[in-house]
């Protein structure tokens, strides 16, 4: 009995191809699409890197050294960013800023909003063309910009800075120490035939107070690498360098080391100042919260309009449109009443979604209430096209559920409603435009967290009421089996 | 109906040769007919003989590939003038409960009564009307989902009367329901045609058809193989309506008058036009030198004239 109950479940899953496509397919499908997203990318065949963009008001020595460094990391993509005139809006800021600032600022801005830099370098006027001379010396300032979508951006790219100055300031030190040392050696006979070769471990330092600072009590013996001490009691030396009796022996690498030690941590840091700017931080409250709502809002939007849609399938099944069609009701006014419902349902989903948000969250929904009614309209359009579509095509509500499973799980995956888009791919990015979620997620983006103006958000509303009339339309030119049965 | 009515008034739909290829065969082949007001007719044939196909065209869902149906305008008002007539007003009740499942009754008569195009309190006298007509009044707020089979058929009818059609279509509307909500059903039907809509059902219930029917269409394979009353299908197709059959142990060595025997004289066999006949017919067995083993009175109905006309053979 067992085995004949077991045999009508996989007659059954065999003789419904939609099941066995849910069952084996669909997890392969995502399994594909999740690993697309996490490992390489899809068809790459490279890493992802962090996209960075670089932005000086003067380029010198030590920024291109900076951005050389930067470039060699195999973890990062950086391109220059060219400030633009046109993008300044000098009439408002010119007071407070020069012209220069503002332009940067604005680039910056369109850089951010463009969402093609995970984060931006901005060096500032008065980056040195060279690392601090003294301790007194002001740290390179190096400012990094971010809009927030990324924080692993910002770590990242502060710790590659700090190894770049800490690389120079380590090779700043040893220079100056060797040069001290060979200052030492020249007094006490290095150098000479009998050390022919010591100058050969080092290059010249200009200054040895750059390594050993102003502490003129400072009284050392240096020992060379092979071991030969230096001497005390030189006389040709200036006064600051003058060398105390030993309180012990240091090899070069313990002094460093020693010297490094002594200062604290912060110190240590103090070749680069790194600060962390964004933009819209001071604006914005919760936008993370906002995209979280606007893609759960949109994946949860296309299973509802389908939801709704099949509502079309039902009434086919069970005479009901038949029933419509010989009313006063022609083909074009069900369609386009079934659309326009489930376009009203469509807003009103994600307008609760969004009231809740707010309401708990505060997104600044108020603030942004025109850009949101403008994505949230052209969203629901493009979905309720997208379903009633979808609904025409199919032949039965379980064909209609099996398929719109498939389709809005796919493009809600590959479309940034599951995971954030800035973790995706390029080429990941560049499939998920083929999704309705891509587009409205952009949208909401530029509204809740760039803050930018409605005229930005024409692509993505062009592309949501351009997908919805076109399919629109394919929906009408289908809906014609309704008549033929 | 009367048989002189039946002539008499114009009809409201034409069917002439209609043909139609449906889903790579040939539904209907040439089909014609006329319906008239006040007249309930019922259309009776196998699986797959074509009757929803044809319903599918005359309600205008299915466009005939050749033929022509015409609904003619039909006068509701009282005077002459042909510019009064109306367009005639169509209602389908699908085969299958075509209503809302999740609405109420009220609410499934108003948003079908909508869509006819009857509003505000046309709409609200309305629904009053074939709520009682259809004997759901005191189920006005109940989902249509818990009513039994017969309430949810009956509500499936009603939603298709409220614009108070001319013709009304019913695909099978007695499938699955007890006896005493059939009887409802044509109750209704008969109060329709009592108001002057004129009435076209589909059916299997060979019992409906003969006893509620003012005519009958038998349609087999796509074509009308008969079209008339019942008598008139038996008389077409069998002859006398009504046959006594005598069976004998042994063959019947003497003849009998109005019988016909079969070899080896076995079985007698005659036709009645009236049970009238029967006492005389019966009485010329006294002439017989043997007793029948069995006598059989039998009257012919339409069963035996739709086996006549489309044989024995299972159909799909």
């Amino acid at each position: 009995m067992i085995l004949t109950i077991l045999r009508i479940l996989f007659l059954r899953l065999r003789n419904n191809p939609l099941e066995l496509v849910l069952v084996f397919v669909m997890p392969v499908v995502f399994f594909s699409i999740f690993a697309g997203i996490f490992s390489k990318g899809i068809a790459t065949g490279s890493d992802k890197k962090l996209r960075v963009g670089w932005i000086a008001a003067h380029e010198n020595a030590l920024s291109l050294e900076l951005r050389a460094f930067l470039e060699k990391n195999s973890t990062l993509q950086c391109s220059s960013l060219i400030a633009k005139p046109s993008l300044a809006d000098l009439d408002d800021e010119a007071e407070e800023k020069s012209i220069a600032e503002i332009e940067i600022e604005a680039t910056i801005a369109e850089a951010q909003r463009s969402g093609r830099y995970d984060l931006i370098i901005r060096l500032p006027d008065d980056f040195p063309t060279r690392l601090a001379d003294s301790e007194d010396s002001a740290p390179c300032a190096v400012q990094l910009v971010t809009d927030g979508q990324n924080p692993m951006a910002v770590a990242m790219v502060t710790s590659v800075v700090r190894g770049f100055f800490a690389q120079k300031k380590a090779a700043s030190a040893a220079e100056q120490l060797v040069s001290l040392s060979l200052a030492a050696q020249s007094s006490s006979g290095y150098g000479s035939p009998r050390e022919p070769n010591a100058s050969q471990y080092f290059d010249p330092v200009k200054d040895p107070s750059q390594v050993f600072g102003n502490d003129q009590d400072s009284r050392f013996i240096v020992t060379n690498s092979d071991g030969v001490n230096s001497v005390n009691g030189v006389s040709d030396v200036p006064k600051e360098w003058a060398i105390a009796p030993p309180k012990s022996v240091f090899t070069t690498e313990e002094l460093l080391e020693t010297e490094l030690a002594d200062k604290p941590e912060s110190e240590n840091d103090e070749a680069v100042s790194i600060s962390v700017e964004n933009p819209q931080a001071a604006t914005q409250e919760n936008p993370r919260i906002a995209m979280y709502a606007a893609g759960i809002a949109v994946l949860f939007l296309l299973f509802s309009s389908t939801g709704n849609a099949a509502a079309l399938l039902e009434e086919a099944e069970s005479g009901t449109l038949d029933r419509i069609l010989v009313s006063q009701a022609g083909l074009f006014h069900i369609v386009s009443g079934k659309w326009l419902g489930i376009l009203l349902l469509g807003c009103l989903q994600i307008t609760v979604m969004f009231v809740w948000a707010e309401l708990f969250f505060k997104i600044q929904l108020a603030k942004h209430i025109v850009g949101f009614c403008i994505m949230t309209f052209s969203t629901a359009a493009a979905t309720a096209s997208f379903a009633m579509l979808l609904a025409t095509l199919c032949k039965s509500r379980a064909q209609l559920n099996a398929v719109s499973v498939v389709i809005i799980l796919s493009m809600s995956a590959v479309g940034g409603s599951m995971i954030p888009r800035f973790a995706m791919s390029d080429r990941m990015k560049e499939i998920g435009r083929w999704t309705f979620n891509a587009w409205a997620l952009d949208g909401y983006q530029k509204i809740f967290w760039f803050q930018s103006p409605l005229t930005s958000l024409q692509n993505e509303v062009a592309v949501l009421l351009g997908s919805s009339l076109v399919l629109g339309v394919l929906t009408l030119l289908f809906s014609g089996r309704w008549k033929r049965g | 109906m009367t048989e002189s009515s039946a002539t008499t008034v114009p009809p409201v739909l034409t069917l002439h040769n209609v043909r139609k290829t449906y889903r790579g065969r040939e539904a209907l082949k040439g089909i014609s007919l006329e319906l008239r007001p006040g007249e309930l007719l019922g259309f009776f044939g196998p699986n797959g003989a074509g009757k929803t196909t044809m319903i599918r065209c005359i309600s205008g869902l299915l466009k005939p590939d050749s033929g022509t149906i015409t609904r003619h305008p039909f006068d509701h008002g009282d005077d002459d003038d042909p510019d009064n007539d109306e367009p005639i007003r169509l209602g389908l009740v699908p085969q299958n409960l075509a209503v809302y499942p999740d609405l109420t009754v009220q609410q499934n008569l108003e948003v079908f009564g909508r869509l006819e195009g009857v509003s505000g309190k046309a709409l609200k006298h309305r629904i009053n009307e074939v709520l009682e007509w259809a004997a759901l009044k005191d189920r006005t707020r109940s989902l249509t989902k818990t009513l039994s089979g017969g309430m949810q058929r009956r509500l499936n009818i009603a939603c298709s009367v409220l614009h108070d059609p001319d013709i009304l279509l019913l695909d099978e509307p007695t499938v699955g329901v007890d006896p005493q909500s059939r009887e409802r059903i044509y109750e209704m039907m008969q109060q329709l045609t009592a108001d002057g809509a004129a009435v076209l059902l589909t059916t299997h219930q060979l019992e409906e058809v003969e006893t509620r029917c003012d005519r009958i269409v038998v349609m087999d394979h796509g074509t009308i193989v008969a079209d008339g009353t019942l008598s008139e299908l038996v008389s077409r197709t069998i002859g006398q309506p009504h046959r006594v059959i005598l069976k004998f142990d042994r063959p019947c060595s003497k003849p009998l008058a109005a019988f016909a025997f079969d070899e080896p004289r076995t079985t007698a066999t005659c036709s009645l036009a009236s049970m009238k006949e029967l006492p005389q017919v019966l009485s010329v067995l006294k002439q017989l030198d043997q007793e029948p083993s069995r006598i059989d009175v039998r009257s012919y109905g339409l069963q035996d004239v739709f086996l006549e006309l489309t044989g024995r053979s299972l159909r799909e």
